[in-house]
């Protein structure tokens, strides 16, 4: 399958797209904000939405989009006194009915946002995976350079906050990072599964009970597994890609849970 | 013990916190020097934990001065000074994917060097800290495993890693046994005159450390500050500070103890 140019390129971005979601999503998980991955993958679609309309490149505007929504849901957290996932559940909510409503007044690209709902390895083009590549590449950057500081922020928001550390930009930091993460990946998990990504391989991963290092490696491993797996029986046998991994993180996290178990 | 009480740490003037029309913190005046070893007590929903939670600047106020080695809270960024040990930090996540030496490291998060990794100094005083609180040799236990007295010395240690001039630790023995507790408090009076780190701690177990602390704050919206702790303890104090009747136990051999 890899003499395929189109699987090639699926592969590439596939990769590093669960190498972003794994690592990120151990943040995520461990902030209890698993469902952020949802909401923001909704409001990307909202951008997919208006750049259909407006004939703009999908992703970029995705990526605005994303990051609005994330910013909004930081704020509203930090400055209301409303629970984290009520704010998610509006805004997931919100983007949804906003697309449903943007896709029945364009009437006719049904067919382009069904491949960004469910995920579509044809879908990556040459430009897409470069993209993928450069702005991923920067996002891992920066996930990674301020590891230890949302760990710490994960564990003790307070008492990071008494240690100098400026919890409250971090926080920004890592919603914008993870807005730009799931925009990049709905090309091939699609935005309804992208959320699925994030957060069951960490979730399998903390059922071997280890430290944050080995958590972080086994949900990275869980992850680009999947997305090999999950590739290959989507071309093999002509499954939408975003499904085909999510069934085989959904088996690793079983397998995982009978393993500990025992 | 050499005490230096010249350099207060803590410099709190005319300090009010009204939260929704409603007052917290009354008009707190005082100071918390070098050396010390502070207790607060006071009646559950007085304000222990928010004039404390204010004095670190998490919790902003209505009126008044907080200065932090003379400058400012705002301004004040030399925060490795200062180690605290929050509520509840021993009742800690059992599923938080975290080594003891995890926790620790923590501590020197906001020095770390590019990409986190601990230099070679970092790491020495991450063994240092585990050490003087006995749990290197649980350095790679999951925290959600250990005992309550055990992550409250990981917790302290944590606190440590950093090289503190001052601890604050905002009730540290919930979830910890009566032995653990008997030992912390040894451990706590240790570290105040043996490695001169002033103390400030919450506690409603006045009555144990009633012979060692230099200073104590009673907070009930208001501030009462006694520098001879014997003194204040008194039914009288414990009975307005509580609004509940109290008794006194005085024991002859340990000296003063309070049961309320």
């Amino acid at each position: 399958m890899l003499e395929y140019d189109f699987m090639q390129r699926a592969f590439i971005a596939g990769i590093l797209i669960a190498i972003l979601a794994s690592i990120s999503g151990v943040f995520i998980v461990l902030k209890r904000y698993s469902m952020i991955g949802e909401t923001l993958a909704h409001s990307s679609l909202v951008g997919v939405a208006v750049a259909l309309i407006s004939s703009n490149n999908p992703l970029w505007v995705a990526i605005i989009f994303a990051l609005i929504s994330a910013w909004i849901i930081e704020y509203l957290r930090e400055s209301f006194d409303l629970y984290s996932d009520s704010v998610l559940s509006i805004l997931l909510s919100g983007s949804l009915a906003l697309a449903v409503v943007i896709v029945s007044v364009g009437g006719n690209f049904n067919t382009s946002l069904f491949s960004y709902l469910f995920g579509s390895i044809l879908a990556v083009s040459f430009e897409d995976v470069i993209t993928i590549l450069i702005v991923g590449g920067i996002s891992l950057a920066v996930l990674l350079f301020n590891a230890n500081k949302l760990y710490f922020i994960a564990y003790d928001e307070e008492v990071a906050k008494v240690s100098g550390i400026k919890v409250k930009a971090l926080n920004f930091l890592l919603v914008s990072v993870v807005a730009i993460i799931i925009s990049l990946s709905i090309r091939i998990v699609g935005s309804l599964l992208i959320g699925a990504l994030m957060v069951i391989p960490v979730t399998a991963a903390l059922q071997y009970k280890g430290g944050f290092l080995k958590t972080m490696l086994l949900s990275l491993f869980f992850s680009v597994g999947s997305v090999i797996g999950g590739m290959s029986v989507s071309y093999y046998f002509s499954l939408p890609s975003g499904a085909s991994i999510v069934l085989f993180v959904i088996g690793i996290f079983i397998i995982s849970l009978a393993v500990t178990r025992r | 013990m050499s005490l230096n009480f010249k350099v207060p740490i803590f410099d709190v003037k005319n300090l009010s916190l009204e939260i929704k029309n409603q007052t917290i913190l009354k008009n707190i005046s005082l100071e918390i020097f070098k050396g010390e070893y502070v207790a607060i007590i006071g009646p559950n929903g007085g304000g222990k934990t928010t004039f404390v939670k204010t004095l670190l600047g998490l919790q902003p106020y209505t009126k008044g001065k907080i200065l932090i080695y003379a400058k400012p809270l705002k301004k004040f960024k030399n925060w490795q000074k200062i180690g605290y040990v929050p509520q509840r930090a021993t009742l800690t996540d059992k599923n938080f994917p975290a080594t003891a030496l995890d926790i620790v490291k923590m501590g020197k998060t906001s020095t770390k060097s590019i990409f986190g990794f601990l230099s070679k100094k970092d790491l020495k005083n991450v063994k240092e800290a585990m050490l003087k609180m006995d749990v290197w040799h649980l350095k790679d236990r999951l925290i959600g495993e250990l005992s309550g007295g055990q992550r409250q010395r990981v917790m302290i240690a944590r606190a440590l890693s950093s090289n503190p001039e001052i601890l604050i630790l905002d009730e540290p023995n919930t979830g910890v046994d009566i032995a653990s507790q008997k030992r912390f408090y040894t451990l706590l009076r240790e570290l105040n005159t043996k490695e001169n780190i002033t103390i400030v701690f919450i506690t409603h177990d006045i009555g144990v450390i009633a012979n060692d602390i230099t200073k104590l704050i009673t907070i009930n919206q208001k501030a009462k500050v006694c520098t001879d702790p014997k003194k204040m303890i008194s039914c009288e104090d414990m009975s307005k500070l509580y609004g509940i009747e109290a008794h006194l136990l005085f024991n002859h051999t340990k000296g003063s103890h309070v049961r309320i």
